[in-house]
């Protein structure tokens, strides 16, 4: 029999709130150490923490994402440790009351649904930054009080796999959800997961991974954890309750501290901050501008009948996701074709976002709807582009000034097949004689008689009639 | 009493060094405290749900009061490097 893999993972994100959890210092990442402080975050005797009513409401958009129950009466704990990365001696947590309890988010692995369940969801402040060096360690305080979600599951995750795919759902719905940035390499999301493995009905010894700078890292993380317990078991070895760290270089994980006799936190309730309750009011206030959640884009997105290949790389890009919301009225394949193609490589090739340039709402519609009339070819999209992007000048307006209008005029259209066929009367000859790929011949005379200008489909459809008359 | 070990990981906990004459008057003091403490689990119906705080959502308070006067701030720190705080190493991470 094979061991059982079981993995939990706790998840640490870091809600983007403008302000710090208890402090009004600013919640920022990337400025100069220490300073965004103030004497809260640097837990001056005396100083009293004021909690930020920002932190609740992304919280609760948290809870909803996660399909987590809310608690509405809740207070925040104090779990007391001595560690220099927080001079007050204590964390401001919520232990005996989570926000969010019993939650799932749910994943699809190889086509098979799994619901990874969550336990409980906690706000809490972060501690400040420390790097360490050989004989001393750096404080930054710029990280000090900081709001964190604190997302644990059940111990109900049994592969690499499911893991991986767990932790990427996660950080789609919270991006989505406008909680948290989720950004690994600069630590506004973390992922520890704990790894036993066993071969009765009987959890394993749990060990900790941290430090993991990657989703992609805790599968390998996972994988290589589980590689090593095997290999201790069958020695017949025991293995010890440990925390470990994951090396990216050697892609293995190794030994930070064995834990004694487990940690004496003495949690009691924070008495310098009243207690919450959470009205249904103040919860519905909080949910009112949740966006919709990528899997209600996807859907939308399959259903105008974007490729898969081409949903995905929309999902994977929210401002781009953002974009598309205030058009799912006109052609979506059209609109996607665009954003995906030719405008992303005209924003990436200037450096620049939509916002920077004159591209409007009104104009981009308009192009998607011509476009999807063919009353403008591709080719003339393409020529037009950068007049699109660049001048304040409407599509209708820069296609008068180019003179690059399609011709729409049916016996425009008809007097200039008729010179196409009188002017190549031998390819006709060709097709009527059973080449059919001489049709496709004569049709690109026709767009070339035509200077890119006329409407294909329509252009097309009324060549055939004459061949074939 | 208290056992010397229970004295020892209170003193552990709270990061202080005790002599033995010491250990054995906290063996004592401990004691009254913390059957003082269990006094309340003999209240009648004891349950978590009856503590209270005095006021509820005070989350809407006036954040913008609080001393945020740079220069000060960081008088009392001992040693810096740049503008980190530099603190001897610490090892358990």
């Amino acid at each position: 029999m094979d061991y059982k893999i079981t993995v939990g993972i706790e998840v640490h994100c870091e809600l983007k709130t403008k302000e710090k959890i208890f402090s009004p210092s600013l919640s920022c990442y990337g400025s100069m150490a220490n300073t965004n402080i103030n004497v809260i975050d640097l837990g001056y005797p005396g100083t009293l923490p004021l909690l930020n009513k920002e932190v609740l409401e992304y919280a609760i958009r948290a809870c909803k994402v996660l399909n987590l129950n809310i608690t509405h009466d809740m207070h925040f704990d104090r779990k007391n440790y001595f560690y220099a990365d927080n001079p007050k001696n204590f964390q401001i947590t919520q232990n005996e009351t989570p926000i969010g309890r019993d939650g799932y988010v749910e994943i699809d692995v190889d086509g098979v649904k799994k619901k990874i369940e969550i336990l409980e969801m906690h706000i809490e402040e972060d501690t400040s930054k420390s790097v360490h060096g050989e004989k001393s360690s750096l404080l930054d305080f710029n990280r000090a009080g900081v709001p964190l979600i604190e997302i644990v599951t059940k111990p109900c995750i049994n592969s690499s796999v499911e893991a991986v795919k767990y932790l990427e759902k996660l950080r789609e719905l919270l991006l989505y959800a406008n909680v948290s940035d989720c950004k690994i390499e600069e630590g506004s999301m973390r992922c520890e997961p704990n790894v036993s493995i066993s071969k009765t009905e009987k959890f394993g010894t749990k060990v900790e991974v941290k430090n993991i700078g990657s989703i992609s890292n805790v599968g390998e993380a996972i994988e290589y954890e589980v590689a090593r317990q095997k290999e201790i078991l069958e020695k017949g070895e025991v293995l010890k309750e440990q925390t470990r760290r994951f090396d990216d270089k050697t892609k293995t994980t190794i030994l930070m501290r064995v834990k004694e006799t487990g940690n004496d936190y003495r949690y009691f309730p924070e008495p310098d901050i009243p207690f919450v309750h959470l009205t249904d009011e103040f919860i519905e206030k909080s949910l009112h501008d949740l966006p919709r959640m990528p899997d209600d884009r996807r859907n939308d997105y399959e259903k105008a009948g974007i490729l898969p290949i081409n949903i995905e790389k929309i999902i994977a890009n929210k401002a781009l996701s953002d974009y598309l919301e205030r058009f799912l009225d006109i052609n979506l394949v059209i609109a996607s074709n665009l954003l995906l193609g030719d405008i992303s490589a005209y924003l990436n090739k200037n450096n620049i976002s939509i916002s920077d340039t004159k591209l409007t709402d009104d104009k981009f519609r308009d192009l998607v709807n011509k476009l999807d009339k063919k009353e403008i070819s591709n080719k003339i999209f393409k020529d037009i582009l950068n007049d699109i992007m660049e001048t304040d000048k409407n599509i209708n307006t820069i296609l008068d000034d180019k003179g690059l209008n399609l011709i729409n005029d049916d016996s425009l259209i008809d007097t200039l097949i008729d010179k196409v066929l009188s002017d190549n009367s031998d390819i006709v000859n060709q097709y009527k004689s059973g080449n059919e790929r001489s049709a496709k011949a004569l049709m690109g005379l026709l767009m070339k008689e035509g200077k890119g200008k006329i409407n294909p489909s329509s252009a097309n459809q009324k060549l055939m009639e004459k061949l074939n008359s | 009493m208290l056992s010397k070990e229970e004295v020892m990981h209170v003193a552990h906990l709270a990061r202080i060094e005790i002599d033995e004459e010491e250990l054995e008057k906290y063996q004592r003091d401990l004691k009254i405290l913390f059957d003082e403490i269990d006094k309340i689990k003999d209240l009648d119906d004891f349950d978590e749900d009856r503590m209270f705080s005095p006021c509820e959502n005070a989350f809407d308070l006036d954040r913008r009061n609080v001393e945020v006067d740079k220069d000060n701030l960081l008088l009392n720190v001992p040693k810096k490097k740049g503008n980190f705080i530099e603190v001897p190493v610490m090892i358990n991470e």
